[in-house]
C-alpha cells in the first residue's frame, strides 16, 4: 500500500511543453482516474510516472521514496511499478503464460504463481496461446495479470479499456475494478471516458492544457466542477441565468437553492449549472396556453434522444420567459414525442459557476 | 661457353644457400619465403615440392591473377610479405621494376637461360616461354587458307572470322610488338581491321574453346591454351589445330614467363635460391613434365612431347624486356575502345 | 558480438539513454561510428589515391571521351536492369505470395536461389551455351535474372505481411483489381521494391565478372583495366569516385522516393489476412512464366555445371581439398555474416530510433561499398592493413571485415525491416516488469527481430560465400575457398575439376536461400493463423 505523489512536474518535447506543472496526491490503495482529451499529456504523465521518460522539473515519488526529481532518477525496473499499456502490448513471441510470467523469477515462473494470475483473471484456459489468437478483451486480462504478477506498489493504466467495444467495456472493466479492490493496489488509470473515470474511480484527475485543473472524488467533480468547460466535459449541463439572494438561486424554473453561495463572495447574479437529471418533467393539459404554471417552466419537446435505460429531451422554453433550449434526462419510458408540451421543474441544489 | 659454367654452378649455389640457411634456421627446418604465385597453379605446386624437397626451405604459396599480385604488391609497398613472385608474363614484371620494386637478381641465375629472356637491368629472370599462334578450326579452314603473317588477319576476307581476347595480357605483347617492327600507325591500322573482323572474348581460354567449337574459325592464342584444352577434352574432342606464323612475323612472339625477387624481401637468399631453382635442370625439367605446356627455356631442357621444338620456333626479333609493361599498347586499345 | 550479450557497457549504455530526454544509446551510437568507420576506409583510400595523380589528371581521365560512353553505358544497364528487376521481382513476389499457386513453397526458395549462384558462374554458363552473347542485351539479361531475387525477397516479405483490409477498402470505393493493386497495394509495397531496385543498382554498379564475360564496358569494368593492365591504381581510383557519385544519385533518390514512409505497422492490433487468388485458367500461363525464369537464372548456370563435370576429363572425385576450402568458405562467410548482422543492428536501430541527419547519414554511407568493386575495397584494407594493422594483413579476421563492408547494406536491409516491428512499447513493459536493459534486450528485442536477423545473415552468408575479387587479395596465404579454387580451375581450363567447387557453393548456399524463405512463410503463417 503506497502512496504516489507528483507534484509540480514539468515535461516537453521539443517546442511543446506537454505537461505544466502537474500536481497528483493518490492515496495508498486508492483508484485515481486521469481524465482528459487526448493529446492533453495523459500518456506522458504515465510515461513519467512509469520512468520511460525523465521529468524536467518537478518530483514524482511513491510511498516516501523519491523516484524522480531532477537529481534522482529511479530507471523503471527499480521502481515496482505495473504499467498496462494501450491494447495491452503483449509480447508477440511469447505465450500467455510466458508473458505472465515475463517479470518473474525463474523459479517464481515454476510455481504455481502463474497459474493462479491467470486463474485470478479468468484466462486460465488460454495459458498456452499466443497474443495474436486472442480476443481483445483476452489481451487486457493478459496485460493485467502479467503487471500485477509483479505486486507492483502502484499500477498504472493507460486507456485500458478503449480498444474494446461497447459490451465488452462494461464487462471487462467491472471485473478490472474488483479486481483492483481485492488486490489494494494502488492505480492510477488515464482515460478519455468521463463515464468510465466517474464509475470505476475513487479519485478523478481532470487534466487539461499540462495542468491538473481539479482533483476530487467523482460526485464533488461531477457537482462542483471548477468551470463551464469542466461541467459540459463530465456530463450534458443546462447552464441558466440566476440572481443570488440568501443561499437560494432565482432562475426562470424558480428559486433553487445553492450548493455554495457566491453571494458571499459578492456577486449578485452569475449562472448556475443545472444537470439534465436535476429537471422533472411532465405532460401539460391542454389549454393552458403559454403561461407558467407555479410549478414550472412551460416548454415543447424538440427533439428526443432515446437510450434504453433513460432519454434526453430537449425543451424549447415558451414564450413569454423564453430563454436556452434545457435538457431534461428522464426515464426511458417517459420519451416524449416532439412536439409534446411539458411543464418543466428543477430540483436543487444546483452549483454555481 | 663462360654462361655454361655458371649455369652449371647454380646447383651449388643452391647447395651452398641450403647449408647456410640449414646452420642459421630455425628448429622448424629451414627458414619460410613466401611467393606469390600468378602462374599455372599445378606446375608451380610440383616446382614447390620439389624446392622443399631440396633445400628445406619452406614455401607458402598464394595464387592468384598475376594483375591481382601485382596490384597488391604495389599496394604493399615497403611491408610486402612477399619474398618472390612469380608470373605469366612479363609486363607486370616490368611494372614493378619501373616502380624501384624488383631486387636484382644473382648473374649465375640470369645466365641459367639465354639472356634475351631476362629482365635488361637483371631485375627478372625469365622462366619458361610461351610461342604466339593461331589456332584454327580444321573444318573450317584449310590447312592452305592460312595466313603467313598475323597482319593479314585485319584484311576484310577474315571478317567474322576472327577470335581475340583484347583484355588478356598476352594480347598487349602483340600489338607491342607490331608498333615495334612496323610502326604505331600500322598498329593501329591492324587493331582496326581486327576489331571490324573479330569477336572478343572475354579470354584465351574462351578464345581457343570456341574456336574449338566452330563459333570462330581462327583464333589469337599462346600455344598452351590449346594443348590444355586438348588435356581436357581429349584428342577425340579437338576439331582444331595449331598454326604459327612464317618466321620473323611479328605475331610470331615468344611470351617469357618470369620470377623476380623484391627488395621488401627479408629472406632475400632463400629467395634468391627458389628463383635459381626454377631454372635449374630439376626445375626446368619440373616444368617441362607438367601440364602446362610451356617450353622451359634453359638450353637442353627439352618440352613436353607433341610441342614443336623449341628451337623451330623463329619468333620475331624482340626481347621480352623489349615489350616492356604494355602501356603504348594498353593506350592503343583504349584508344579503339576495346577494353 | 557485444550487441548481443548482456554485458555491463551495454545496460549503463541503455540506462543512460533512457535516463536522459531524449539521450542517444551509447552502444549504438559506438557500434554506428564502428560500422562509419569501416565504410568511411575504402572511400578515405579511393580519395587519397585519386588525389596522389593530382587533379589535373584526374580531369584528365574524367573528361576523355570514352568516360561519356562508360557513363551512358553505366546508366542504361543500371536503368534498364533495375527497372527489369523491379518488374519482375513484384510480379514473382505477387504470384508466390497472394496466388493459388501449386507448390508455392518450393517456388518461394527457387526464386530465390539464383542469389547463390556467383555471376562468374552465371556469366561461365551463359558463354557456354551462347560464345557469341556480347553486348548490352547480353548484359541486360544475365544481370537481370542474376538480381532481381533482391527485389522479390523484401516484396514478397512485404506482401506476406500487408493489410488487406486496405486494399478491401480501395475495392469498396470502386477500385478494379488492377486499380486497387497499383493504387493501394503497391503504395503499400513500395518502399520494399524501392529498397531492392537501390540494391539492385548498387550491384550493378560495381559488378565486373559477368560484363568482362559478356564484353560490356561499364565503368566498373574500365576501373578494372585500370588497375590490372595499367597498374595504375590513381586513374582506377579517380574512376571508382565516379562510382560512389553514382550511388550516392541512387541512394539519394531512393531516399527522396521513399519519403518517410517507412514506418511499420506496430503492436498487435487486428490485421486482415488476404485470401489468396484463385489462378483459374491463368495458371499455365503463371507457372509457365515462372519456369522460364527458373530456368533461365538457376537452370542455365546449373546447366553448365553439370555438363562440364560429365565432359571435362579433369573431373575428379572431390577430393578431401574441396572438404577443407568448402570448409574455410563457410568459416569466412558465416564469420562476416555475423559481423555484418551485428553492425546492421546498431546502424538500423539508430536510423529507426533515433532518426535524424545524422543517424540517417551512417545508414545512407553503410549502403556505399556495395557500390564499388570489390578490388577497390579490398586494395583499400591492403593499403590500410599493411601500414597500420600488419597483424591482421591476410588474416581470416581481414577477409571476414573486407566482407562485412561489402555486404553491410544487405544486412541492414534485412535488419532495418525487423526493427521497424520491433515496438519500443514492448521494451518499455518490460522495463516496468522489472528487467534490466540488457535483459530486455535479450528476452523481447532479439526475439522479435531474429527473423530479420536470419534474412541478414543469409543474405551476406550467400554474398560472401561467392565473392572472388576481394578473397583472391585478401585470404589467408595458403588457405583455399571454394571460389578461389573454382578461379584457379578455371583459368587453367580444367572445367570438369572446377564444377564441383562451383556446384558446392550453390549447394552451401541454398541453405541460408531455404532459411530465408522459410523464415519469411513462418512468421506470415504465425499471423494467418488468427
Amino acid at each position: 500500500m503506497s502512496r504516489l505523489s507528483v507534484s509540480d512536474l514539468w515535461k516537453g518535447y521539443a517546442s511543446t511543453e506537454v505537461l505544466q506543472g502537474v500536481d497528483l496526491e493518490v492515496h495508498a490503495g486508492s483508484l485515481t482516474a486521469v481524465l482528459g482529451l487526448s493529446g492533453c499529456g495523459k500518456t506522458t504523465l504515465l510515461r513519467v510516472i512509469a520512468g520511460f521518460e525523465r521529468a524536467e522539473r518537478g518530483s514524482v515519488s511513491l510511498a516516501d521514496r523519491t523516484l524522480d526529481d531532477g537529481r534522482t532518477y529511479v530507471p523503471p525496473e527499480k521502481r515496482c511499478v505495473g504499467y498496462v499499456p494501450q491494447e495491452g502490448a503483449l509480447f508477440p513471441h511469447l505465450t500467455v503464460e510466458a508473458n505472465v510470467g515475463f517479470g518473474l523469477s525463474r523459479r517464481e515462473r515454476r510455481g504455481d504463481a502463474v497459474a493462479e494470475l491467470l486463474e485470478m483473471v479468468g484466462i486460465a484456459p488460454l495459458a498456452r496461446r499466443l497474443p495474436h489468437e486472442l480476443s481483445g478483451g483476452e489481451r487486457q486480462r493478459v496485460a493485467l495479470a502479467r503487471a500485477l504478477a509483479r505486486r507492483p506498489h502502484a499500477l498504472l493504466l493507460d486507456e485500458p479499456f478503449s480498444s474494446l467495444d461497447a459490451s465488452l467495456r462494461t464487462r471487462v472493466r467491472e471485473e478490472v475494478h474488483a479486481l483492483l479492490r481485492e488486490q489494494g493496489v494502488t492505480t492510477v488509470l488515464v482515460t478519455h471516458d468521463q463515464e468510465e473515470a466517474l464509475s470505476l474511480a475513487d479519485t478523478v484527475a481532470v487534466l487539461r492544457d499540462g495542468r491538473i485543473i481539479q482533483q476530487g472524488a467523482p460526485a464533488e467533480l461531477y457537482e462542483r466542477p471548477a468551470d463551464q468547460r469542466l461541467a459540459r466535459f463530465l456530463g450534458a449541463v443546462n447552464v441558466i441565468d440566476a440572481e443570488f439572494e440568501d443561499g437560494t438561486a432565482r432562475t426562470t424554473l424558480g428559486a433553487l437553492e445553492l450548493r455554495d453561495d457566491p453571494a458571499s463572495g459578492g456577486a449578485a447574479a452569475g449562472v448556475v449549472m443545472v444537470r439534465p437529471e436535476q429537471l422533472d418533467v411532465r405532460l401539460r393539459e391542454e389549454g393552458a396556453h403559454g403561461e407558467s404554471s407555479a410549478a414550472g417552466l412551460g416548454g415543447r419537446v424538440e427533439r428526443c434522444r432515446y437510450y434504453g435505460h433513460d432519454a434526453l429531451l430537449h425543451i424549447r422554453p415558451e414564450e413569454p420567459s423564453g430563454g436556452e433550449m434545457l435538457l431534461a434526462r428522464v426515464h426511458g419510458e417517459q420519451a416524449l414525442p416532439v412536439g409534446t408540451r411539458v411543464t418543466v421543474a428543477a430540483r436543487g441544489p444546483v452549483t454555481p459557476l | 661457353m663462360h654462361r655454361r659454367t655458371l649455369a652449371s654452378l647454380s646447383p651449388f649455389l643452391i647447395a651452398a644457400v641450403t647449408l647456410l640457411t640449414a646452420c642459421g634456421g630455425s628448429s622448424h627446418g629451414g627458414p619460410t619465403i613466401t611467393l606469390y604465385n600468378g602462374q599455372h597453379e599445378q606446375t608451380t605446386a610440383a616446382l614447390v615440392t620439389a624446392f622443399e624437397k631440396q633445400t628445406g626451405i619452406t614455401v607458402h604459396v598464394r595464387s592468384g591473377d598475376e594483375a591481382t599480385l601485382g596490384n597488391q604488391i604495389l599496394q604493399e609497398g615497403e611491408s610486402s610479405p612477399a619474398d618472390v613472385f612469380y608470373t605469366e608474363n612479363t609486363p607486370v614484371l616490368e611494372a614493378l621494376r619501373e616502380r624501384g620494386l624488383l631486387a636484382p637478381v644473382p648473374p649465375p641465375t640470369l645466365a641459367a637461360v639465354p639472356s634475351r629472356y631476362d629482365s635488361a637491368q637483371g631485375e627478372w629472370v625469365g622462366v619458361s616461354a610461351r610461342a604466339s599462334a593461331l589456332v584454327y578450326n580444321a573444318s573450317q579452314i584449310k590447312p592452305s587458307q592460312l595466313p603467313s603473317s598475323i597482319l593479314e588477319l585485319a584484311e576484310p576476307k577474315w571478317k567474322g572470322k576472327v577470335g581475340f581476347a583484347p583484355s588478356e595480357t598476352d594480347f598487349q605483347p602483340l600489338i607491342t610488338s607490331i608498333v615495334k617492327l612496323d610502326g604505331a600507325a600500322t598498329a593501329e591500322r591492324w587493331l582496326k581491321g581486327l576489331q571490324a573482323n573479330g569477336k572478343l572474348y572475354p579470354d584465351n581460354e574462351t578464345v581457343v574453346a570456341q574456336v574449338n567449337n566452330g563459333e570462330s574459325a581462327v583464333g589469337l592464342i599462346n600455344h598452351y591454351y590449346w594443348y590444355r584444352l586438348r588435356a581436357e577434352l581429349g584428342q577425340g574432342g579437338m576439331r582444331s589445330a595449331l598454326h604459327y606464323y612464317a618466321p620473323g612475323d611479328p605475331g610470331d612472339l615468344v611470351n617469357v614467363s618470369g620470377a623476380a625477387v623484391l627488395k621488401s624481401s627479408s629472406h632475400r637468399a632463400a629467395a634468391q635460391a627458389f628463383l635459381a631453382f626454377l631454372v635449374s635442370r630439376a626445375g626446368q625439367e619440373t616444368i617441362a613434365h607438367s601440364h602446362s605446356y610451356e617450353y622451359p627455356l634453359r638450353p637442353g631442357v627439352s618440352p613436353a612431347s607433341g610441342l614443336r621444338p623449341f628451337a623451330q620456333l623463329k619468333p620475331a626479333p624482340l626481347t621480352p624486356a623489349e615489350l616492356g609493361d604494355g602501356s603504348e599498347a594498353l593506350a592503343l586499345e583504349q584508344k579503339l575502345g576495346l577494353l | 558480438m557485444s550487441t548481443f550479450a548482456p554485458t555491463a557497457p551495454i545496460a549503463s549504455g541503455w540506462t543512460r539513454a533512457w535516463s536522459g530526454r531524449r539521450r542517444w544509446p551509447l552502444v549504438s551510437v559506438a557500434g554506428g561510428a564502428i560500422a562509419a568507420a569501416l565504410v568511411l576506409l575504402p572511400l578515405a583510400f579511393l580519395i587519397i589515391q585519386a588525389q596522389r595523380s593530382g587533379w589535373g589528371e584526374v580531369q584528365r581521365l574524367l573528361l576523355r571521351h570514352s568516360v561519356a560512353v562508360l557513363l551512358w553505358n553505366t546508366v542504361r544497364l543500371t536503368l534498364a536492369c533495375t527497372v527489369l528487376c523491379a518488374v519482375l521481382g513484384v510480379g514473382a513476389a505477387w504470384c508466390v505470395e497472394r496466388t493459388a499457386l501449386p507448390a508455392r513453397r518450393l517456388w518461394a526458395v527457387a526464386l530465390v536461389l539464383p542469389l547463390g549462384i556467383p555471376d562468374f558462374v552465371v556469366g561461365f554458363g551463359w558463354v557456354s551455351i551462347d560464345p557469341g552473347l556480347h553486348g548490352y542485351l547480353a548484359a541486360v539479361m544475365i544481370m537481370t535474372l542474376a538480381l532481381y531475387p533482391l527485389v522479390y525477397l523484401p516484396v514478397a516479405s512485404a506482401l506476406a505481411n500487408l493489410d488487406a483490409g486496405l486494399e478491401e477498402a480501395a475495392r469498396s470505393l470502386g477500385l478494379g483489381p488492377w486499380q486497387a493493386f497499383r493504387k493501394v497495394t503497391l503504395r503499400q509495397i513500395s518502399p520494399a521494391v524501392l529498397g531492392g531496385c537501390l540494391l539492385v543498382t548498387l550491384a550493378l554498379l560495381a559488378e565486373y565478372g559477368a560484363f568482362e564475360i559478356v564484353q560490356y564496358r561499364t565503368f566498373t569494368v574500365e576501373i578494372f583495366t585500370e588497375f590490372k593492365l595499367g597498374f595504375d591504381t590513381a586513374a582506377a581510383c579517380a574512376l571508382s569516385l565516379v562510382l560512389v557519385l553514382l550511388s550516392v544519385a541512387a541512394l539519394g533518390g531512393e531516399l527522396a522516393l521513399a519519403g518517410r514512409g517507412r514506418a511499420w505497422r506496430a503492436g498487435p492490433g487486428a490485421r486482415r489476412i488476404a485470401p489468396r487468388i484463385a489462378l483459374g485458367r491463368l495458371s499455365a500461363p503463371v507457372l509457365a512464366g515462372l519456369s522460364a525464369l527458373g530456368g533461365l537464372a538457376l537452370g542455365v548456370p546449373l546447366g553448365a555445371l553439370v555438363y562440364w563435370m560429365l565432359r571435362g576429363s579433369s573431373t575428379t572425385l572431390p577430393s578431401a581439398s574441396i572438404l577443407a576450402a568448402a570448409g574455410h568458405t563457410a568459416e569466412y562467410s558465416a564469420g562476416a555474416a555475423v559481423l555484418s548482422t551485428v553492425l546492421a543492428v546498431p546502424v538500423s536501430a539508430l536510423a529507426i530510433r533515433h532518426r535524424n541527419r545524422v543517424t540517417v547519414l551512417i545508414e545512407r554511407l553503410a549502403y556505399l561499398p556495395m557500390a564499388l568493386p570489390g578490388l577497390v575495397i579490398a586494395l583499400g584494407l591492403v593499403a590500410f592493413s599493411v601500414r597500420y594493422a600488419f597483424a591482421l594483413y591476410q588474416s581470416a579476421l581481414e577477409l571476414i571485415v573486407a566482407y562485412s563492408i561489402l555486404f553491410l547494406p544487405l544486412a541492414v536491409v534485412g535488419v532495418r525491416s525487423a526493427m521497424g516491428q520491433a515496438s519500443p512499447r514492448l521494451e518499455e513493459v518490460g522495463r516496468s516488469l522489472g528487467c534490466r536493459p540488457a535483459t530486455v534486450w535479450r528476452r523481447v528485442t532479439l526475439p522479435l527481430i531474429a527473423p530479420g536477423l536470419g534474412a541478414a545473415f543469409a543474405l551476406v552468408f550467400i554474398s560472401s560465400a561467392t565473392e572472388l575479387t576481394a578473397t583472391l587479395l585478401l585470404h589467408p596465404t595458403g588457405v583455399n575457398t571454394l571460389a578461389t579454387q573454382f578461379w584457379a580451375y578455371t583459368s587453367e581450363l580444367s572445367y570438369g575439376a572446377a564444377a564441383p567447387y562451383a556446384a558446392l557453393m550453390v549447394a552451401i548456399s541454398a541453405i541460408p536461400a531455404y532459411v530465408i524463405s522459410r523464415r519469411m512463410t513462418t512468421l506470415a503463417r504465425g499471423e494467418r493463423a488468427r
